[in-house]
């Protein structure tokens, strides 16, 4: 006789655990658990049976694996929040018995954790982390753009607009944007980064406002993660591409409003990079960042070359820049990241002509485009960009400047009667297009002509280029030729010509007949093939024919479907619920597509007949 | 009081002195313009006190008098005179010598009775307060009611700064020293005016002249005094090379701490862990959320108030697709924070469950089958159909050389036609409701079997050929008859031409209606199954019959040449639904409700239970090749077995939407059909073959509709025409249908 097996000592009742009980193991609050569950990317699971799982309750509960929670036990973060607990308590005995200086020492003392391990931890090679920074990306961008308060601190918004840049900086220098797409949202940029799709929203510059159902002690502690992250991620891109973190910024350039041209890059010293072991890479970098920063002040370069962003655009140089790294910093090590495909290796592959669109223009972003967007797009395309003051400084060259290809401007167009010879001749040379059409190039991928997106023209459409899964609706697919065969045979009859007219009737009475004719619309058909010289006996063949196929089709239908059900029959219960579901699915699909299609062929007889 | 006020000075000195007291309160005024004796004499009192007192001082030191008057403090102590010392040429301090005289003494002061200190509340009973010098007694001064009080304080003004005497017993008036005592500790400060807290300090043993030239002990100087500590050092060294080599590390500051410090983390090994599965990512924008979509994308106002009024998570997107003219005019997304928090809860919060996602055509998930057109003929199109008017058709059967159908309905009317053409033949109408009809499977003889009420009719078609007439009446009425058996069923032959009965079986009266009657393939024996249960259970409880083993029986079979009826099962478990007889084999099959039992009618034995996991079994075929078994419930499952196999279905299928009503395998082509109460009729192609390892074709090929649900019955009965793939179906809309296969 084998060992008599207890309730609730193998299988579900031990793998799972429930929040209350991981809380009660964990000896710490709710709230630190929430927090130490965001931190290390714990969430709770499902299982199979919840009856199993729960000692034969089910009540509505969320599971935990036991082993995440097991984990979470050895966690230091765990520690360091009880610590935290201790030195709350001791700090508030403090401040309630007026012992300032114990408090001040305290203070002094208070425990704080890193991030560090976790990041390892949750992702252990780069190419996880750059796969999973999407959301990171778009906190960034949202806590760049909120106005700090007692809530959002200033020093956070700060940093966050600091990473920002950082990321739009490797962007331009990488030339690694692919798609934009401004939804009603914001704006949707997809990069290619270490062969990862990197797509990030941010949203558009208006004050944004935290509603009050959103619980922001939550968003800041992911917001600590992703920025930890986004440290070390930032971090390798630039090491790998050779540049220095963090790169130096310019204070009075960014009080003066430059944005991202208020950070520079800098190249890395070579010997600098060649010299340095792994775990002294942060020495070095603070070092040479010091250094950097001291040759800013004095307006001398001494060992890493300071090149402000144009002139890391300008590509003759960039090529020699890229001549000049031989020793690559994370070559020489045996990490598996080496093997991966650096930017150097993969910049030394000749780029596809979209990445360098806008090389050969000079753009001049009018003072109601958004500058920093823009800014970001064309240069990140290689294009050169200028702006008016009043959109910050930092500007290359000004409106008056003669290499001026292209004006994005998003004005109505006034007529303007007594405009001077002058600008008129400046005109000429220059195109002013609608911010659309950076966007709409960048994601056609070559240059669309202007004429379409003229000042004040009506725009065409703006097309998600993240949406085409195959089958799916095309808005900019023609209505196909029987779909539209109607209003091509009333085009026809506008042409005019005998044999199109017969055409033209022979369509009209395709109209006319019905699935079920009824004698009145079968008599006015009639009629109209009379008028149209139509004999008898060719209109009641065709008559007859329209009949047969009408009725074969709705035949058709049927025995398709009655086929369906009949080879559903020897189907396992399984595979039918799944095969199902994936009709359903195809039929919901195919049901929108119908959908917008009827719409489109709508707007498009209401348009034809305002246009007569 | 000072001194230099003199002994000279008179009352309005006095007075002058007062003021300049500056006593609070002290109406000064009120002296001269109204004063009374007493308060006169009051004052003379005080002025002959003073006087005194400083005449005293006066005789003290008679040597002040012409000083500057610098010392007008009080003199605690007697007077001080310095002089210059003749012996050592200092300055020398010469005090007053005290002269032992009455002067000295406060002894001689002027009292006014002499009762002396002692506690007054020892007279407090007694008229006197005490005795004086000559022992007479002192008699307490009269004491003024409350209103001679009242009076003195408001009469005399001075009142107030008088206190009760307690040795005179009646008020004093305070002299001028003591209210300027009472008035500085009013104040807070000492009681003695001539005390200064502020004076220079004296120094009497310190100070330059002054320095200690003999020292106060012989002992040496210790070297603790001048030489560093050695155990300090070691401490201290010890401290030091704890700091140097580390051990102890100063608190950092803390701006360095706040910073976090990046450093290139992923050039470690990574651990052999496997990473935890990515979060799964938020799907692409859509056309629909561009800021200038295409204009069919925009909602038409339905949708637009359908959106509106569903719920937020019932909406299939969270926004509504919106056109602007130009980009400056699109605002900020006002839900972005909100959508950024809701992602964020998903990611910590939503339980997450890995699925397979099947990047398949769900047509490669159907069965490859050989297509229906290859497998002819199978009925097809509905080419007759015969109606019984208002009634539903329960029963049908079709002849064995498939040229007659006969259908039963439940008005107890049955039909006889042809085939072919539906021409009805001839009509019986019998008293109650049809339970089952069957044709005797002989082909030499032809006549049917109908169940009504507790009978088995055995009807015998007009128009027979004379030879076969002849062989039906010699089958159903030999000449010989044999002899009559003590069982309860009673064979009666009738003569009724008119009906064409030949052969009436009566069951016992408990019995009820026959629901199934089932020939066996010889067609001598045949098989009844009553609805018997309900009755058998009243009758019971109430009658207790003789013989309940052969009267309760449920089955019965019947052989016709002898005229006899059997009961094969003493007792049976469960309520018996079906019975069936095996093509080939002595077998026989009960259906229960949810088993079916193989019994071994030779042996009398149970061979197998199939269990088919069907909560209700309402019909029930049997593959002519005798060894596959279809069973069908009203849970709407089919059930094929394999009796090769095991006791669980080989294939259980379910397509019909309602329940199973009835099945039949086709005697001659692979065919089967099962009928149900969706009004539908399906037909297999069911191919079995010899070899035992290949298993049986089941092909689905063709849903028959054409029949309409009556009160939630569909088809009743199907049966196959014997020769030809035609079906019969019998529907509760009281129609008979022939279908037939085209060509």
């Amino acid at each position: 006789m084998g060992r008599l097996r207890k309730k609730g000592k193998a299988g579900a009742a031990k793998a799972y655990m429930t929040r209350s009980t991981a809380v009660k193991k964990l000896q710490c609050s709710l709230a630190d658990f929430r927090r130490l569950c965001i931190l290390k990317g714990i969430f709770p699971r499902e299982p199979r049976n919840k009856k199993k799982a729960n000692k034969g309750s089910t009540a509505p509960t969320s599971f935990y694996y036991a082993k995440d929670i097991a984990y979470l036990l050895h966690e230091p973060v765990l520690n360091k929040l009880r610590d935290h607990k201790a030195f709350a308590k001791k700090i508030s005995r403090a401040l309630g018995r007026g012992e300032w200086s114990i408090a001040k020492h305290l203070e002094e003392q208070k425990p704080s954790y890193k991030l560090d391990h976790i990041i390892k931890e949750r992702y252990p090679t780069f190419i996880d982390a750059v796969r999973d920074i999407d959301d990171a990306l778009c906190m960034i961008f949202l806590f760049a753009s909120l106005p700090a308060n007692d809530r959002v601190s200033a020093a956070l918004v700060a940093n966050c607009s600091r990473l920002a840049a950082e990321w739009q900086l490797y962007i331009m220098h990488s030339r690694s944007l692919k798609k934009v797409f401004l939804s009603i949202k914001g704006i949707y940029y997809q990069a290619d980064v270490m062969d990862q799709n990197v797509t990030w929203l941010v949203p558009y510059q208006f004050t944004q406002n935290v509603p009050s159902d959103v619980d922001v002690r939550v968003m800041l502690t992911f917001l600590e993660l992703y920025q930890t992250l986004l440290g070390f991620v930032f971090f390798k891109l630039y090491t790998d591409a050779g540049l220095i973190y963090p790169p130096p910024l310019d204070t009075t350039r960014d009080e003066a409003g430059a944005g991202i041209g208020a950070f520079s890059l800098q190249v890395a010293d070579r010997k600098v990079a060649a010299l340095e072991p792994n775990n002294t890479a942060k020495k070095a970098s603070s070092k040479e960042v010091r250094q950097a920063i001291k040759s800013i002040a004095t307006g001398k370069s001494p060992t890493g070359r300071v090149e402000s962003m144009d002139v890391v655009d300008d590509p003759p140089k960039a090529t020699e820049v890229d001549e000049e790294f031989v020793p690559h910093p994370s070559a020489n090590d045996s990490s598996p990241t080496a093997s991966l495909p650096t930017l150097q290796s993969l910049s030394s592959v000749p780029r596809s002509n979209s990445s360098s669109l806008f090389s050969p223009y000079t753009f001049f972003l009018s003072r109601e485009v958004s500058r920093p967007v823009f800014e970001f797009l064309i240069r990140s395309f290689g294009g050169r960009v200028g702006w008016p003051v009043s959109s910050g400084s930092g500007s290359p060259f000004t409106e008056s400047d003669e290499s001026i290809t292209h004006v994005v401007i998003d004005r109505p167009a006034v007529t303007r009667n007594n405009e001077s010879c002058e600008g008129n001749e400046q005109k000429g040379k220059r195109k002013d297009v609608q911010p659309q059409w950076v966007v709409d190039c960048i994601n056609a991928g070559r240059i669309l002509l202007e004429d379409l997106y003229r000042q004040g023209a009506t725009l065409p459409p703006h097309l998600s280029p993240f949406d085409a899964k195959p089958g799916a609706y095309d808005p900019t697919a023609p209505l196909s030729e029987d779909e539209s065969g109607a209003s091509i045979h009333e085009e026809n009859e506008e042409v005019g010509g005998a044999e199109s007219e017969s055409e033209e009737v022979k369509g009209g009475t395709k109209e006319a007949v019905p699935v079920h004719v009824d004698a009145e619309s079968l008599r006015a058909a009639e009629l109209a093939a009379e008028v149209a010289g139509v004999e008898y006996d060719e209109f009641q063949t065709e008559v007859k024919k329209l009949q047969t196929t009408r009725r074969g089709v709705g035949g058709k239908t049927a025995k398709r479907c009655d086929e369906e059900d009949m080879s559903k029959v020897l189907l396992s219960n399984k595979k039918r619920k799944l095969y199902e579901r994936m009709k359903h699915s195809q039929r919901k699909q195919a049901a929108e597509h119908d959908a917008l299609k009827e719409k489109r062929k709508k707007i498009d007889r209401q348009k034809r007949q305002s246009a007569r | 009081m000072s001194d230099d006020e003199g002994g000279g000075d008179d009352d309005q000195d006095a007075d002058t002195d007062h003021e300049a007291e500056d006593f609070p309160g002290i109406d000064t005024g009120s002296d001269s313009e109204v004063g009374s004796e007493e308060s006169e004499e009051d004052e003379e009192d005080e002025v002959s006190e003073e006087e005194e007192e400083d005449e005293s001082e006066e005789d003290e030191d008679p040597s002040e008098e012409g000083d500057s008057g610098s010392d007008s403090a009080i003199h605690i102590f007697p007077r001080v005179k310095s002089t210059i010392s003749n012996i050592t040429g200092r300055p020398k301090r010469v005090y007053p010598e005290i002269e032992p005289d009455y002067e000295s003494d406060s002894s001689i002061e002027d009292d006014p009775n002499r009762i002396g200190n002692i506690p007054l509340h020892w007279y407090d009973d007694l008229p006197h307060i005490g005795y004086d010098i000559n022992g007479k007694r002192i008699l307490r001064p009269a004491k003024g009611d409350e209103l001679d009080k009242f009076l003195e304080t408001m009469e005399d003004p001075a009142s107030w700064t008088s206190a009760f005497d307690k040795n005179t017993q009646m008020n004093k008036p305070l002299t001028a020293e003591e209210l300027e005592i009472i008035h500085r500790l009013q104040l807070g400060e000492n009681p003695d005016a001539a005390y200064d807290p502020y004076e220079p300090t004296v120094e009497w043993f310190t100070g330059k002249g002054k320095e200690e030239i003999m020292p106060l002990s012989a002992a040496p100087e210790p070297k603790r005094r001048w030489l560093p500590s050695k155990w300090e050092k070691q401490k201290i060294m010890k401290i030091v090379r704890a700091i140097r080599q580390g051990r102890i590390v100063g608190s950092k500051p803390k701006t360095a701490q706040n910073t976090p410090q990046f450093y290139a983390i992923w050039n470690e090994p990574a651990s052999n862990q496997p990473p935890p599965l990515p979060a799964p990512k938020l799907p692409p924008p859509t056309h629909a959320e561009s800021y200038n979509p295409p204009e069919e994308y925009l909602p038409t106002e339905a949708e637009r108030k359908e959106w509106e009024n569903a719920e937020p998570e019932d909406r299939e997107r969270d926004f509504i697709p919106q056109k602007y003219a130009a980009l400056r005019l699109v605002p900020g997304y006002e839900q972005f924070i909100k959508d950024r928090f809701s992602r964020q809860l998903d990611l910590y919060l939503a339980p997450r469950v890995q699925r397979k996602k099947l990047n398949i055509d769900p047509n490669s998930l159907l069965p490859k089958l050989p297509s229906p057109s290859s497998l002819r003929p199978f009925p097809t199109y509905q080419s007759l159909k015969v109606i019984h008017p208002g009634s539903r058709v329960r029963c049908v059967s079709v002849s064995p050389d498939g040229a007659w159908v006969v259908s039963g309905d439940e008005t107890g009317v049955v039909y006889l036609w042809e085939v072919i053409v539906g021409r009805e033949v001839k009509r019986w109408v019998l008293d109650s409701k049809i339970g089952a009809i069957e044709w005797c499977p002989r082909t030499d003889v032809s006549y049917f079997v109908v169940s009504v009420e507790d009978k088995l009719l055995f009807i015998v078609p007009p128009n027979l050929p004379s030879a076969i007439l002849s062989s039906t009446q010699n089958a159903l009425t030999p000449a010989p008859l044999p002899p009559p058996t003590t069982s309860p069923i009673k064979w009666a032959s009738t003569s009724r031409v008119e009906d064409d009965i030949m052969l009436t079986i009566t069951l016992p009266a408990i019995s009820g209606l026959s629901k199934q009657i089932t020939w066996h393939r010889r067609g001598d024996y045949l098989a009844s199954v009553c609805a018997y249960l309900l009755l058998s259970l009243v009758l019971c409880l109430v009658y207790r019959p003789p013989s309940p083993a052969s009267n309760e029986s449920q089955v019965w079979i019947h052989q016709v040449s002898r005229r006899h009826s059997q009961a094969p099962f003493k007792k049976i478990k469960g309520t018996i639904q079906l019975v069936l007889f095996h093509p080939i084999k002595p077998h026989f099959f009960v259906a229960t409700q949810q088993y079916v039992r193989l019994y071994d009618l030779m042996q009398q034995k149970l061979i197998k239970t199939l269990m088919p996991g069907i909560k209700w079994i309402s019909s029930m075929d049997i593959h002519p090749s005798g060894d596959h078994v279809i069973v069908g419930g009203y849970d709407r499952k089919l059930c094929w077995f394999d009796l090769e196999l095991s006791e669980k279905p080989y294939k259980i299928l379910r397509y019909h939407s309602r329940a199973i009503r009835s099945l039949h395998f086709h005697p001659t082509y692979p065919l089967f059909a099962s009928s149900s109460d969706d009004g539908s009729i399906q037909v297999f192609h069911s191919r079995v073959y010899n070899d035992l390892t290949t298993d049986p074709l089941i092909v689905p090929l063709k849903i028959l509709r054409g029949h309409d649900v009556n009160d939630g019955l569909g088809v009743l009965q199907v049966k196959w025409a014997n020769k030809q793939p035609w079906l019969v179906s019998a529907g509760a809309d009281g129609k008979v249908v022939v279908w037939c296969s085209s060509s």
